[in-house]
């Protein structure tokens, strides 16, 4: 058996603001196999977004503080790395698309600067895993390059194209080359007259425009892992299936492992291997996509299921999940989700009961199906 | 209304033209205010006079009129190009041709520190911002701003260039240069005679009053960049480059910095258009035959054609400043049109 991308292993991330500690990540555990698309699903304030930022270190210092876990990305735990050496985890290790594509792209940059810098950095990598060699100690083959020299590391803030002993010509022939590869992924994400667009600054762009370039950029530097943060949220619902549907017909092309977040589960659906669901920082339920959408184990994953309009039937009022989300500071004792149970004991006030266990009848493997609730078996399947 | 060169240069124009009315209004303002604060000037150009005299020296500038004849010949003269002249003859107009360049070099130079030192400094105060690095920048930029310029100048002057070995004094170590000074401007004129030595000499003599313009004003700029940095760097842009892979040099310098300097530009041209009026004390301290030393002595010296002169000076260069702010605003972000 092949290693997973990505191994997120009890993972725990507070927020210090003021005197409140939020316990926005408790005890959280991913796995993503090559080539799997594992999506989290969940509520806003569930988590979710914290842990695709917490993945490749992009969370605030203040106030964020990882209180304990484990980021395995390729073999290598993410928070060992130096923070100077962070940058050559991202990128062609691990890329992002973000939820905003409004604010995700640079104003200030025209789209063929933008993508052309995510081109460049990985042709640097891949120079330097042609001509230098690893200096041994520390694995550190974070993606598809040896160990990255500290000067590439801080930099090359202005150039397109190239080292300096390159001839003017080579340098010539280098953009060119970088400038048709940024065409080639403004085509991929199927951008109609990409000659036009790259030229064009984000402000000019519609938002599904700008969403599908910020997808252009994060491919082009061929990352292994793409976390892709609830990429659809702030898009219209038209826009949102075109995204959508180019994402999953990219899944194919490009054969990436993905960490897709989002609260939709008609997208999980859709377009993963597996899913995990999150209630206020915690995975309750985990398994192979189907399973959990046939046989639900958690008795908020079955809320969720019924809560989703899709089921919608025209004689009854849409269902809801009674009460709201807990105060991430002040979390209920016991199981998180116990005061909105409806199947809920007295015990479950006082004990939290198990993290994530086995289903009985699933076969033992990381991906199969666990669940973080000691009465599972009273959950019903949804109609 | 768009972004081409037209464009800018309708928009250009347009500002420009908005300069008649303010220094119209200039001229007005500060010919009223001297020649009715002082009733009979010549009595104190020619203390001690003979009356007969003082008649002739009323007759020759004109002040036997009625004031506001007095104002209609000054605006004619003064847009036929004949700025007047001094109570001693001296014309107004080859005065400040000299002095202004020599005032405009300086205020360039500090301008030079202020962006290269400054703007940086913000840029390491907002990424560490609540830490020690930016208490430091901060303890910095106020001790500058906090500093009365006289003060600030005069422990330059005597403590800290001696310390270094700086010429505190002119803009030259003679005052005679073997070469035409074509610009009036030290450093320029010596390197377009290409006399190297001299052209040194005229850094050394320009870094102390620069420094210390700079290290005074410097904290508007630190503190701008400071605060719009803060605002761009939780901004996700800033994310999506760092999961390019960029370094955090990369990051802050090129795309934070890049839309931080927008609104640090537009305070730093202000900043350097009021610069002009601002080197007064320091071209005193230094001895910097700029602007400054000539309109304290243009004041203390009743010299109301050589006082009027330097406001519209003053005036035009707070008007180009901005007017060179807005440009660099609309170069620095793509979302600006001309209007």
């Amino acid at each position: 058996m092949t290693e997973p991308v990505l191994e997120v292993e009890h993972l725990s991330v507070d927020y210090v603001v003021g005197a409140g500690r939020f316990h926005a990540l408790r005890d959280v555990s991913v796995r993503v196999e090559r080539g799997h698309v594992v999506g989290i699903v969940g509520e806003t304030g569930c988590g979710k977004s914290t842990l695709a930022r917490a993945i490749p270190r992009l969370l605030p210092r203040p106030p964020a503080e990882v209180k304990s876990g484990r980021i395995r990305f390729n073999g290598v735990d993410l928070l060992e790395v130096p923070a100077w050496k962070l940058p050559t985890v991202r990128g062609t290790g691990i890329g992002m698309i973000f939820q905003e594509p409004l604010n995700s792209l640079n104003p200030a940059f025209r789209v063929s600067v933008q993508i052309a810098e995510a081109i460049h950095i990985r042709k640097l990598r891949e120079a330097g895993a042609a001509t230098r060699t690893s200096s041994g100690g520390e694995p550190f083959d974070y993606s598809r390059g040896p160990e990255v020299s500290r000067s590439e590391a801080l930099g090359h803030p202005f150039a397109v194209g190239g080292t300096a002993a390159e001839t003017v010509v080579e340098k010539q022939a280098n953009r060119r080359a970088t400038r048709e590869e940024v065409l080639e992924f403004l085509r991929l994400v199927r951008i109609n007259d990409p000659e036009t667009i790259v030229n064009l600054y984000p402000h000019e762009l519609s938002g599904g425009m700008r969403q599908r370039v910020m997808i252009a950029m994060a491919l082009s530097a061929r990352p292994s892992l793409l976390i892709a943060d609830e990429p659809t949220s702030a898009l219209d619902v038209t826009i949102q299936a075109q995204v959508l549907t180019l994402m999953k017909e990219l899944i194919d092309e490009v054969h990436a492992s993905i960490l897709f977040i989002t609260h939709d589960l008609g997208v999980v659906a859709e377009m993963a291997d597996e899913i995990g669901v999150m209630y206020a920082g915690h995975l309750v339920e985990y398994g192979p996509v189907q399973e959990i959408f046939e046989h639900p184990r958690h008795p908020y994953t079955a809320a969720l299921l019924q809560a989703n309009p899709t089921r919608y039937k025209a004689d009854g009022p849409l269902s809801s999940i009674s009460g709201s989300v807990p105060n991430l500071s002040r979390l209920p004792p016991g199981c998180p989700f116990h005061p909105r149970c409806p199947i809920a004991r007295p015990s479950c006030g006082a004990d939290p009961g198990p993290s994530l266990e086995l289903v009985p009848g699933a076969t033992d493997g990381p991906s199969s199906h666990r669940v973080a609730c000691p009465y599972f078996s009273e959950v019903a399947s949804p109609v | 209304m768009g972004r081409s060169l037209f464009d800018l240069a309708i928009f250009i124009g347009k500002r420009l033209l908005y300069l008649i009315p303010v220094l119209f209004g200039v001229v007005v303002i500060t010919f009223f205010f001297t020649h009715l604060a002082v009733s009979d000037p010549c009595s104190i150009w020619f203390p001690r006079s003979k009356p007969a005299t003082l008649a002739a020296c009323r007759i020759t500038f004109g002040l036997n009129q009625p004031l506001w004849v007095q104002f209609w010949d000054y605006l004619s003269n003064l847009l036929s190009g004949n700025w007047g002249t001094s109570p001693q003859g001296v014309p107004v107009y080859s005065t400040i041709a000299t002095a202004l360049p020599a005032t405009v070099e300086l205020v360039l130079a500090s301008l030079v520190l202020m962006i290269f030192i400054g703007i940086p400094l913000g840029v390491v105060a907002a990424s560490a911002a609540g830490r020690w690095g930016d208490h430091l920048v901060r303890i910095f930029y106020l001790s500058g701003w906090a500093t009365p310029t006289y003060l600030g100048a005069i422990v330059a002057a005597i403590l800290v260039a001696p310390a270094l070995g700086l010429p505190t004094s002119g803009e030259y170590n003679s005052f005679t240069p073997p070469f035409p000074q074509v610009t009036h401007m030290s450093v320029v004129d010596a390197l377009l005679a290409g006399n190297l030595p001299w052209a040194s000499d005229a850094m050394l003599h320009l870094i102390m009053p620069a420094t210390v313009l700079a290290f005074i004003n410097m904290g508007i700029a630190t503190r701008m960049t400071r605060s719009s940095m803060l605002e761009v760097l939780p901004l996700d842009y800033i994310n999506s480059a760092r999961m390019k892979g960029l370094s955090e040099f990369v990051v802050l310098y090129k795309h934070a910095l890049r839309n931080s300097l927008i609104s640090t530009t537009t305070v730093l041209g202000v900043t350097a258009g009021g610069l002009l009026s601002g080197t007064i004390v320091v071209e005193e301290v230094f001895a910097w035959p700029g602007i400054g030393s000539y309109a304290f002595n243009a004041i203390t010296g009743y010299n109301f054609a050589g006082v009027i002169a330097i406001v519209v000076v003053f005036a035009i260069g707070v008007v180009v400043g901005n007017l060179i702010a807005d440009i660099l605003y609309g170069i620095l972000d793509p979302r600006v049109e001309w209007r």
